[in-house]
């Protein structure tokens, strides 16, 4: 695989993780419980662990 | 990166540090004493004291105060309001956080690098907003959300899309994200002017060369202005997180005050109301230990995600 081609799907999956953690705090609030809230508090992690990622191969 | 280090022994044989003055250290300390004092007076002893009223129960009146140690944290467990409350919080500091953050660096991005002749113009007017009084900004917002003469459903009727007619403030299901919208608008400018401010101290030169070299746009965003403001970038979005709590409060107090049904009820705007209007205050400081522990954490493990090597230019 070509390393632009490989740059350019890693570009694709961080976008739609991001998106998916988004979409899941947004539907998690519409029902109220403690199972639903720490699914929200999960996505708000991998929202997080996404711009760690992101972040690694600049430290 | 170049860094210079003095070995462990210099100081110890005194020759990085030069010798002090008898009574340096005690003119240091006296000066620092006042701001210390203030400091321990009206920061530290407040915080002590939302952890040691949340192991009672008070009315915030009466004289008698009794101790139930984690009793109060017990009936969180129990409290659906505050489950809501705090699921509310988190999708606002989520939806908030990525619209304002990404509309800034992208407005930022635009007005920066595509020389705009109108762009001071844009700048001033979505500054604007950060100048002006969060209770304006509700009553403004409250006055585009009407449901009947409001501008956004008066908008909606003059292009025929009366089906898309809502109770911005008044619907369940809408009304938080009414709230995030007023939200986005107070801070989105500020966060750009700052955005702007990093991205105009980068040399010219870089995108001149990178062009040359047939960088795009987007790559040239990515791989020169993003590492280049990312300290920045990294110290706003650690604050903005913290000011959204509170922001959050502001806003749903003088909007909707936590209704319809308290389905627009956040962390802060629920423990006002355990502590001030409920006459529950050991019941709303213990509400205040879970917002300050949570808002601790999130800061916490997004400065840890985000640390990185400060780029030289």
């Amino acid at each position: 695989m070509k390393d632009s081609t490989r740059t350019a799907l890693f570009v694709a999956v961080r976008t739609l993780v991001a998106a998916a953690c988004v979409a899941l705090v947004v539907v998690e609030r519409r029902t109220i419980g403690w199972g639903h809230l720490g699914i929200m508090l999960l996505a708000l992690a991998g929202l997080m662990a996404l711009l760690a990622s992101y972040n690694r191969r600049y430290q | 990166m170049a860094k210079t280090r003095k070995s462990a022994g210099d100081s110890r044989r005194g020759k990085a540090s030069p010798a002090r003055r008898p009574g340096h250290t005690r003119f240091v300390l006296a000066c620092l004493l006042p701001a210390l004092v203030l400091f321990a007076v009206f920061m530290v002893y407040p915080t002590v004291n939302v952890f040691r009223m949340s192991l009672y129960t008070w009315s915030g009146f009466s004289p008698d105060m009794k101790f139930v140690g984690l009793d109060n944290f017990r009936h969180l467990i129990d409290d659906d309001q505050f489950v809501r409350a705090f699921q509310n919080t988190v999708t606002l500091l989520v939806v908030v956080t990525v619209v304002t953050m990404g509309m800034g660096l992208f407005l930022a991005a635009i007005m920066t690098r595509q020389k705009l002749r109108s762009r001071n113009f844009l700048r001033f007017v979505l500054y604007i907003p950060n100048v002006l009084s969060v209770v304006v900004i509700a009553a403004v917002f409250s006055a585009i959300y009407d449901q009947n003469n409001g501008l956004l459903n008066s908008m909606l009727r003059l292009v025929s899309l009366d089906s898309w007619q809502q109770v911005w403030l008044g619907d369940q299901k809408v009304v938080l994200y009414s709230v995030g919208i007023a939200m986005v608008w107070q801070s989105l400018g500020y966060y750009m002017v700052l955005y702007m401010s990093s991205m105009s101290s980068i040399p010219e030169e870089l995108y001149e060369a990178s062009g040359l070299d047939g960088a795009s746009a987007s790559r040239q965003f990515f791989s020169i202005t993003m590492p280049l403001i990312w300290q920045n970038l990294r110290t706003s979005l650690t604050f903005f997180i913290m000011s959204a709590v509170n922001l959050s409060f502001v806003l749903v107090r003088a909007m909707t005050g936590g209704g319809p049904d308290s389905s627009s009820e956040v962390l802060l705007s629920y423990m006002y109301k355990q502590a001030y209007t409920n006459s529950s205050y050991g019941y709303g400081m213990a509400i205040g230990v879970v917002i300050f522990a949570f808002s601790f954490l999130v800061s916490l493990l997004m400065s840890r995600a985000t640390k990185r090597e400060p780029l030289q230019f």
